[in-house]
């Protein structure tokens, strides 16, 4: 029990304080009363749509033939690929445009409701079949620690090695986590039916095991999957050259023309 | 000029979901049943051939939900109180999956046993 609380933790709590760290990053850390007010009513709304997500998933779930959720986890981790596209091309600190706040809160709001419903019905099915109290609630202080510490230790490693050693290091690792999440959408899609699977291309469970605590933190962190499809491995791929493309647009165009960026 | 280029870029983007999409022919699937009772599956092993999507209907007749999980199909998926669900798996190589309940992991195990599409014949017709 103890176990599968932490492993529960890193499965589905991880991401939304990950993201919390990444979207951190990118705005300045002096914050205005008005900037403030914003994070608390982001904070707010999150929070009463994970409540509401989550306590009407069973009605989701019987939704177009049984694949409700599968199409609105899907549909919302695209959503979230499209915001971070904006964010990954709107990479300084000081861009403090309309367009940046919207596409962290949407990522933001995506990630913790999708997650955090998730996370809810698991607890509470734990919660209601376990005679083991003391076990679980052992292992959501520790589940809960591990995540808030991995966060806090990934936001000052992050900002570190924006500083020290390249300026958009913090930005390349959102597009990875965010692409970690698309693939989780794959999957899902692949589950229900409308993508096609294939033979895996490869098993890696023997070096990493998924079901290990250094496989899930790594299929949070970058989606990492022992067994992919061809089809993952060219969406992994193609979602992340289209943002560096769309990034390096400019110079790519000039480079064609044979002209000096 | 830019703008050209990611409208370009866009329209490949497009035509490569269009492709992907269609590439998925919704052939009728061979079905199977799975119940969950007492946090149990029945039945515990299923048998389906290799190299084909098959259709894995799971109902739950406990009073809790119940997760299907599986590392080695690459499957998760929450079944509610009273209420079934689909979910698709293969094309598999020879060999066993195993499944468990995530929130029953001790009790509520079985496998998927993936043989070739003529030895199934064979156990079907009792050969």
């Amino acid at each position: 029990m103890l176990i599968n609380t932490v492993l529960l933790f890193l499965h589905n709590a991880l991401p939304i304080f990950i993201i919390t760290a990444l979207l951190l990053l990118k705005f300045p850390l002096e914050l205005t009363n008005k900037v403030k007010m914003k994070w608390l009513l982001a904070l707010i709304l999150t929070t009463l749509f994970t409540f509401i997500l989550s306590a009407n998933l069973e009605n989701i779930s019987q939704t177009f033939v049984g694949k409700g959720v599968e199409l609105l986890y899907s549909l919302g981790l695209l959503f979230v690929y499209c915001a971070s596209i904006t964010l990954f091309m709107r990479n300084a600190t000081l861009d403090n445009t309309m367009t940046k706040w919207l596409s962290a809160f949407v990522i933001f709001f995506i990630i913790s409701c999708l997650n955090g419903a998730q996370f809810i019905t698991y607890l509470t099915s734990y919660w209601a079949q376990t005679q083991q109290i003391e076990s679980l609630l052992i292992g959501i202080i520790l589940g809960g620690g591990i995540c808030l510490s991995i966060a806090i230790l990934f936001y000052f490693l992050l900002r570190y090695a924006d500083q020290k050693i390249y300026p958009a290091i913090s930005n390349h690792f959102l597009l990875f986590f965010i692409i970690g999440q698309l693939m989780h959408a794959i999957i899902l899609l692949q589950q229900v039916d409308i993508l096609p699977s294939s033979q895996p291309l490869w098993d890696s469970s023997q070096f990493i095991a998924e079901n290990s605590e250094f496989g899930q933190l790594l299929t949070v962190l970058f989606g990492y999957e022992s067994t992919p499809s061809f089809l993952q491995l060219i969406i992994y791929m193609i979602a992340f050259i289209i943002p560096v493309m769309f990034r390096n647009s400019k110079v790519i165009f000039l480079s064609l023309r044979g002209e000096q960026p | 000029m830019i703008n050209v280029l990611l409208v370009r870029y866009i329209k490949i983007i497009g035509v490569s979901f269009l492709l992907i999409f269609s590439f998925n022919t919704h052939a009728k699937r061979p079905e199977y049943h799975i119940e969950i009772k007492n946090h149990l599956f029945y039945p515990a092993e299923i048998i389906i051939p290799a190299n084909k999507k098959v259709k894995l209907v799971i109902f739950n007749h406990d009073n809790k939900a119940e997760e299907f999980d599986s590392f080695s199909l690459n499957r998760e998926k929450v079944i509610f109180p009273h209420r079934s669900a689909t979910i698709f798996i293969g094309p598999l190589s020879e060999g066993e999956y195993d499944f468990f309940g995530e929130f029953h992991p001790h009790s509520a195990r079985g496998k998927v046993v993936v043989i070739k599409q003529v030895n199934l014949k064979k156990i079907v017709t009792g050969e």
